[in-house]
């Protein structure tokens, strides 16, 4: 029976569809990316290697700087606009009020539609003569939302922030729901109000889920694509080229395979590190757990 | 006991197996062409027009022993889909195109059959098309493409009710277009709508200019690779004058937020709060959908001014010439490939293109026409680009297509001001011409 037990546990046999999966499509075309990106490549005519070329023109290369650039700041406004929205949205509807379920359905709608549809939707809205500019000119002057960088560059965080923040508050939902009750029972006999009893227990409970929240967003941020390819197409000229479009633009559009794969790796890099970094930093990976001071 | 524990693991292993070897059967692919399965594959953008080529390939089919099958690939995707499979198995036989720029990397490439020998054969296949139609599948000399489809001339549409109001005529010259501009800026409208935010109608203003100012020769020039026909006199006069309509304010302040594609300047032409678009002729169809009574009553057409001075015929035209078929050197059914090709100038062709509003543009098309759904309009289309001296191919299409995303930047740059003219120029002699 001892035989048994042992052999019936899950090994690594078990991993393996899905290691083969994982290989087949992350692995491999991973490895295929990176090779490419020391070839020229047009996607016709065989590929030719052509060394660090790729990798030098694109240091050199103003346009890529700025799509860093702006990569990162949209990044960071995703965060900085999401992360307090989200966490007194979920706070809030980890409670038991009135109508609130109803409500949290109805905030949670824009993650159910496609990135696509969310970007399509908010062009026909934004657009200067017949959506909202037009009504509201005090706010918008002339409308040219999409003409201008500033401008284009807060549609595009705005419209990212009104899809995914359901989403992030739906994190923090849970984890303000596991907060022990008894932390809050004693912050009250000891006179806690309400707003010391969020900034001393709810906020430091919710520390594990706000790294999690934030990788995710970081992440998201740094390959945000199509919110990008509908609304601006990069422009108005190169304005809101993040780098994710900008490999699109010159793989698939400009057929510089070998270029835009350069950008790939670049964004697969960029984007492992600063996870790596955001776990470090916030202490996520020593796994502290999250009921200390309870026990 | 021990041997049933390790049965799931070996289902596991064997399922992996399995999986990996379909997968890799996937890869080797079938029904391609050049797998020969003893069809002709032809290749569509995947729209609306696909009913008439499902015709065609049913007509042909009837009495070909080779059949043709045809594919369709959602028009957003089909430059990509292609480029992608064009040097593989499963490249198709025929394969739809825009001419110029778009094939010429093919070409390059010795992907493409030239149809000398097709022509030799069958001297129709050359002599049943408007020539200046024709001319723009032809890549060094060598015909690669046979006409499918219709024309698509820009045209320089306006509200008929606006103008009035205002006391404008249809300009004629580019002076007249200066002062219509101003007469409709006076009357609180914006004189002329843009979809500046999918850039390629702001290209349609340049393309035209410079047409009209220095002639065909320059873009040929250019596209050819000779880059310094960007720094030449004309090229800075046509800059001068896009610069001078651009900041009178003739586009408004924030056309580079307006659409095409989602219908915003086509609805600021209809509901009158501009007065002119100048856009390619599948605009009156646009018009006729979303909004069929303008459409009907005040939707006027005009071809683009001519410029005093210029050395451009004012006759001549731009825009999409006409789609193509190319066919594949590989094909293994090149006569029955040849027999296909030759439907493109059939009777049965011309009507059923009449019929969803495309313009042929074969010399029987002009039989047809007055029995087409909108006689007038296709009357006047076909006599513009029958007579005109020369066809502009859009630029974008001109170009190859690996030029076309720095070209949109330089031209929506240069409009709105980021870049100067000595920018401009330097951005299209940074254009790949081959």
């Amino acid at each position: 029976m001892t035989t048994q037990t042992t052999s019936a546990r899950p090994g690594f046999v078990w991993a393996l569809p899905a290691a083969v999966f994982f290989a087949l499509f992350a692995i491999v075309p991973l490895i295929m990316v990176a090779v490419l990106s020391f070839m020229s490549w047009d996607g016709i005519s065989p590929p030719e290697f052509v060394g660090t070329d790729n990798w030098s023109r694109l240091a050199d290369d103003p346009v890529m700087l700025n799509s860093v650039w702006l990569t990162l700041l949209l990044t960071a406004l995703g965060v900085a606009l999401q992360t307090p929205l989200s966490i007194l949205l979920g706070v809030w509807a980890a409670g038991h009020q009135r109508n609130r379920a109803v409500l949290s359905v109805i905030y949670f709608i824009p993650l159910l539609l496609s990135a696509t549809a969310v970007s399509v939707l908010w062009r026909a809205l934004l657009d200067p003569n017949f959506g909202i500019p037009a009504d509201a000119t005090w706010l918008f002057g002339d409308g040219n939302l999409f003409g201008e960088q500033a401008t284009a560059i807060g549609v595009l965080a705005f419209v990212s922030t009104w899809q995914f923040t359901p989403f992030h508050t739906l994190i923090y939902q849970g984890a303000a729901r596991a907060v022990p009750q008894v932390l809050y029972q004693a912050a009250e006999v000891d006179g806690a109000g309400r707003y010391r009893q969020f900034f001393h227990i709810t906020l430091p409970q919710l520390r594990t889920a706000m790294i999690t929240s934030m990788i995710l967003m970081i992440v998201g941020g740094l390959t945000t694509f199509e919110t990008v390819l509908i609304l601006t197409q990069g422009g108005p000229g190169t304005d809101t080229t993040i780098s994710a479009y900008y490999m699109y633009d010159k793989a698939f559009k400009s057929f510089d395979y070998g270029t835009g794969s350069a950008i790939a790796l670049a964004l697969v890099v960029a984007a492992t590190v600063v996870s790596l970094i955001v776990v470090r930093v916030s202490g996520y990976d020593k796994m502290r757990s999250s009921m200390e001071g309870v026990s | 006991m021990k041997k049933r524990a390790r049965l799931p693991g070996l289902v596991a292993t064997a399922a992996t197996l399995a999986l990996a070897l379909s997968l890799s059967a996937c890869g080797d692919g079938n029904g391609g062409a050049s797998s020969d399965d003893g069809k002709i594959h032809v290749l569509v953008y995947g729209d609306a027009s696909n009913k008439v080529e499902q015709q065609i390939v049913d007509t042909f089919n009837k009495t070909s022993d080779v059949k043709a099958v045809l594919d369709t690939i959602p028009g957003a995707d089909y430059q990509t889909k292609l480029q992608t499979i064009i040097n593989t198995p499963q490249a198709p036989d025929v394969f739809f195109n825009w001419g110029g720029g778009s094939i010429k990397p093919f070409v390059k490439a010795d992907l493409l059959l030239p149809l000398d020998d097709f022509i030799k054969k069958d001297p129709d296949l050359e002599k049943k098309f408007l020539p200046s139609v024709f001319e723009s599948a032809v890549v060094d000399g060598k015909p690669y493409g046979v006409p499918m489809r219709g024309t698509q001339p820009v045209l320089l549409f306006h509200n008929k009710k606006v103008l009035d109001d205002a006391g404008v005529q249809p300009p004629k010259t580019w002076d007249e277009l200066l002062a219509a501009v101003d007469k409709l800026k006076d009357a609180g409208v914006t004189p002329i709508a843009l979809g500046g935010g999918d850039v390629w109608p702001t290209q349609m203003w340049f393309q035209y200019l410079y047409d009209r100012i220095a002639g065909p020769e320059l873009f040929a020039k250019a596209v050819g690779g000779d880059k310094s026909a960007w720094e030449s006199a004309d090229s800075k006069k046509a800059l001068d004058m896009i610069k001078e309509l651009v900041d009178t304010g003739a586009f408004g302040k924030n056309y580079d937020s307006v659409k095409y594609t989602n219908g915003g300047s086509v609805q600021l032409v209809a509901s009158g709060k501009a007065g002119f678009e100048l856009m390619g002729s599948w605009y009156y169809s646009q018009q006729l959908t979303d909004h069929k009574e303008f459409a009907e009553k005040d939707l006027g057409y005009t071809t683009f001014p001519s410029v005093e001075g210029g050395k451009g015929d004012p006759a001549s035209v731009a825009g999409n010439t006409n789609n193509y078929y190319s066919v594949m050197k590989k094909t293994k059914h090149p006569e029955a490939v040849a027999e296909f090709l030759k439907l493109m100038y059939s009777d049965e062709f011309v009507k059923a293109q009449l019929d969803i509003g495309n313009l042929p543009t074969t010399t029987n098309t002009d039989k047809f026409i007055d029995s087409s759904g909108t006689p007038e309009y296709s009357r006047f289309q076909y006599d513009l680009v029958s007579k005109a001296p020369s066809f502009q191919l859009s630029w974008d299409q001109a170009y190859p297509q690996k030029a076309s995303s720095d070209l949109h930047k330089a031209v929506q740059q240069f409009f709105n001001g980021q870049l100067d003219t000595d920018g401009f120029i330097k951005a299209m002699q940074a254009l790949p011409t081959d």
